[in-house]
């Protein structure tokens, strides 16, 4: 009777639960054995938000905004805190897992004791169709074990060699159907890959081409292996069974003797990201430089396109003035371009050795005297080029808003002030500037937050560059504080300092932070979306 | 007579039409240049000029045959993630629009708030949580782990959703509210005014944020770069700024192609819906 009164939609809306708690059942072991306890929370909260708003019918609202709300919270609320907490970690190259996967890999780790060299024995080379090398070793008529090649990374997923007596027929070896033999020559011709391989026959023993033949069987050779470091939970250490060294446990590595073992583990390292940001000389250098040219740039590329927008907008508001809407048309060309093509495009013109740029003021270099200037490769020219780009790019904005802001100023307030004997310029300065920055300057400020982190610009037209020299990151002189965080993190070609570049980021967030709080006051903008709701 | 009319002409529109001309020059060269060149049969960047001497499509067809440049492949790829994205991102921000603009319940303007505050922030800022996020997704479950598609996705779905519905809310609130209340008079349910009524009216907003959200993804480089590691699922973006970096030279007519076909279909959807998107844009925030 229950089932008669539930309507199609309910019986729809308590499968698809049951689908979506399913995948949460089954992701949730699996957070835990990856420890990944801030997915774990992430998870548990999405689970349990969703089963509260849509079990019942008490929250019919959240029913219509929980779904775009698990994407927000997910991946732009959740990843700020997370981003917090990274900055507090020493989470980089080195110090990517957590302790017990460390401790995992580690105790992964073989060595071969020397006694447990010998025992030759024939063996021969296969092939199968998909080109995969596998090995028969013939160690005696009641042990032939055949198997797959395989490298050292694959050997913990690689199942045991088997024994297939069946490979010889009356003392003779012959190829099992699917198979092909190498030959001598083939087997050297292949052995540097051969001599990566081995056969695995259980989980300390492996066998190994030893040395190839080119009449008859060539010679394979089993090694034995040992576990190499065994961890002691007592002790919060590990045991080098090659050296017989205990390596106790120092910050985020095991120490053997003074040395460090890779790979460490992520721990929580309190402040200190950020205080090697400002106290070592060789980063905190840097950062001021980039963080002071953030605020240039964003600063004076919102100044050089307002100019040139306002200028272009107040030349063609003219009645009777001929060609307005293709020149309007023409203005706005550079703004539908995406930035990751322009920027592109601009690199080549600005290309110091073979650019058009450069052949245009080949003449200009010549009648000076002087050498043609390096684009992007000098500091003062790679930042008179973003600059430039950045104005290219960023006029037609400026350019429209103004158009609408100029057209919105009634004309009879410029008329009243030429009665009164103003002149033209007076009566910009005095009239249309002041009447035009009221509406314009909470978009003023909206293009600063936007340059302050136009990574798409920066890091496609220059890459930063050039390169500041002698700092400990890598950092170059156009660098904006986003980009500076991306080399950190991901690109900086000295490995991932993910809890330095988070540290960064936070900077960023408390800046823009700022820079908003700024524009609310100064605009009243608030009020206005106060107004909204 | 003649003469002063001309000086006339001058001061009042002549010195209008020499400026406008200059940055007619300075906006169109690049954009010409770079057009031309595609098409233009000299090999390199060395020899390029604005006005080729001979013309020939060999570039573009470089571009689909080269097997180290798929760029059919990448373009396929943004497509593909731009319209799933947007299209999620639009559906699921009318969803919360219309809860915002029709339902009434507690919270309801510090959510909205909320969503304002947090769209201050850019969401690639955090962009290393976010890589380490989708860092430990992939051992959890791999097929939306870093590397792929779908994961790209849904870092775009929360990217500007809060933005959007906020937008939509703002268009929704000026559709007279006499209309669902004279549906939920003749008994229709929220879903049914939201399906009938609402989200029909709704329609042109919805479009303009689509293309607003498209282009922003389409356009967007960082994620994308952080995400995709395997060449063939690289979008445009990335693609043509990481295999054209070692030679400019020699690449030039290819790197001219390539601009082309990944601008021009955003050129011509941004100045169809140009005064739409500069109008919701001046409401908010920029183009990428």
């Amino acid at each position: 009777m229950i089932y008669l009164s539930m309507t199609l939609s309910k019986i729809f809306r308590y499968t698809l639960l049951a689908i979506f708690n399913a995948l949460i059942v089954y992701a949730v072991p699996l957070a835990l054995t990856f420890e990944s306890w801030f997915f774990l929370s992430l998870i548990l909260v999405i689970g349990i938000l969703v089963n509260i708003v849509y079990f019942t019918d008490r929250f019919q609202p959240m029913k219509w905004i929980l779904p775009g709300m698990i994407f927000m919270l997910s991946f732009v609320v959740f990843p700020a805190f997370y981003n917090t907490y990274v900055s507090f970690t020493n989470w980089s190259t080195g110090h990517i897992l957590t302790k017990t996967q460390a401790i995992g890999v580690l105790e992964d780790r073989v060595f071969t004791p020397d006694d447990q060299k010998g025992l030759e024995f024939e063996m021969y080379i296969l092939q199968d169709l998909d080109l995969n090398f596998y090995y028969v070793a013939n160690l005696d008529s009641e042990n032939i074990l055949f198997g797959k090649a395989v490298s050292d990374d694959e050997i913990f997923s690689t199942s045991y060699a088997t024994h297939e007596p069946s490979l010889f027929i009356n003392g003779e070896f012959s190829t099992p159907d699917g198979y092909y033999q190498l030959s001598g020559k083939e087997q050297i011709a292949n052995s540097t890959t051969l001599q990566e391989l081995s056969l695995v026959i259980d989980k300390n023993t492996r066998a190994q081409l030893y040395k190839i033949s080119v009449f008859g069987a060539s010679t394979g050779r089993l090694t034995s292996t040992s576990q190499l470091y065994t961890y002691d939970e007592m002790n919060d250490a590990i045991f080098n069974n090659a050296t017989n060294t205990i390596c106790p446990v120092v910050k985020d590595n095991f120490e053997c003797e003074g040395k460090e073992i890779e790979p460490g583990w992520r721990v929580y390292v309190g402040g200190e990201n950020y205080s090697k940001l400002f106290s070592s000389q060789r980063i905190r250098g840097p950062l001021g430089v980039v963080t002071k040219w953030t605020f240039q740039f964003a600063l004076l590329s919102v100044i050089f396109s307002f100019a040139v927008g306002l200028l272009l907008s107040m030349i063609l508001n003219k009645d009777g003035l001929k060609f307005q809407r293709i020149y309007r048309a023409v203005f706005i060309l550079p703004y539908a371009i995406p930035a990751f093509v322009s920027a592109l495009v601009w690199k080549g013109l600005l290309n110091p050795d073979y650019g058009v740029i450069n052949s245009w003021l080949g003449p200009l270099y010549e009648m000076l005297d002087i050498e043609p200037v390096k684009w992007l490769k000098t500091k003062e020219s790679a930042r008179s080029a973003v600059l430039l780009v950045n104005t290219w790019l960023g006029f037609p904005y400026m350019f429209l808003i103004t158009t609408g802001a100029l057209q919105s100023i009634p004309k009879e307030l410029i008329e009243a002030a030429k009665v009164d004997g103003a002149n033209g310029i007076q009566s910009f300065w005095r009239i249309t500037f002041p009447l035009l920055m009221v509406s314009i300057s909470p978009l003023l400020i909206g293009s600063f937050a936007f340059n302050f982190n136009n990574f798409t610009l920066i890091f496609l037209l220059s890459g930063g560059g050039p390169p500041i020299i002698g700092s400990e990151v890598s950092v170059g002189w156009t660098d904006i504080l986003i980009s500076f965080t991306y080399k950190l993190a991901i690109s900086g070609g000295r490995g991932n300092l993910f809890g330095l570049a988070s540290s960064v980021t936070i900077i960023i967030f408390a800046l823009v932070l700022i820079i908003s709080a700024i524009s609310f006051r100064y605009t009243k903008r608030l009020e206005r979306i106060y107004g909204n709701i | 007579m003649e003469t002063s009319k001309f000086f006339n002409w001058v001061k009042e529109y002549g010195w209008r039409h020499l400026i406008a001309l200059m940055f007619v020059t300075f906006a169109v060269y690049p954009i010409l240049f770079v057009a031309t060149n595609s098409i233009a049969d000299f090999a390199n960047l060395t020899n390029s000029k604005l006005i080729p001497d001979g013309l020939t499509l060999k570039h573009y067809k470089l571009l689909s045959s080269d097997p180290l440049v798929p760029y059919f492949k990448w373009l396929y790829n943004t497509y593909k993630v731009a319209l799933i994205a947007a299209f999620f991102n639009v559906f699921l921000g009318t969803l919360a629009a219309y809860a915002f603009s029709r339902l009434q319940f507690k919270g309801r303007r510090a959510s909205l708030l909320t969503l304002v505050i947090v769209q201050m922030f850019p969401s690639f800022l955090a962009f290393v949580a976010i890589y380490l996020l989708f860092f430990q997704i992939s051992d959890v479950a791999p097929f939306m782990g870093l590397g792929t598609h779908i994961g790209l996705i849904l870092v775009y779905l929360g990217g500007s959703i809060g933005f959007n519905s906020w937008l939509i809310k703002g268009f929704m609130d000026t559709i007279s509210p006499s209309l669902d209340e004279a549906a939920k008079v003749d008994g229709a349910t929220d879903f049914q005014i939201f399906r009938r009524i609402i989200a029909p009216l709704s329609r042109p907003i919805l479009v303009v944020i689509f293309v607003i959200t498209f282009i922003g993804i389409y356009s967007d480089f960082i994620l994308a770069a952080i995400f995709l590691k395997d060449k063939n699922l690289w979008t445009v973006a990335v693609g043509i700024n990481t295999v054209f970096i070692d030679d400019f030279n020699a690449d030039w007519g290819v790197i001219a192609a390539s601009s082309v076909i990944a601008a021009t279909p955003i050129a011509v959807l941004f100045i169809f819906f140009q005064k739409q998107i500069t109008g919701g844009l001046t409401a908010g925030s920029v183009k990428g």
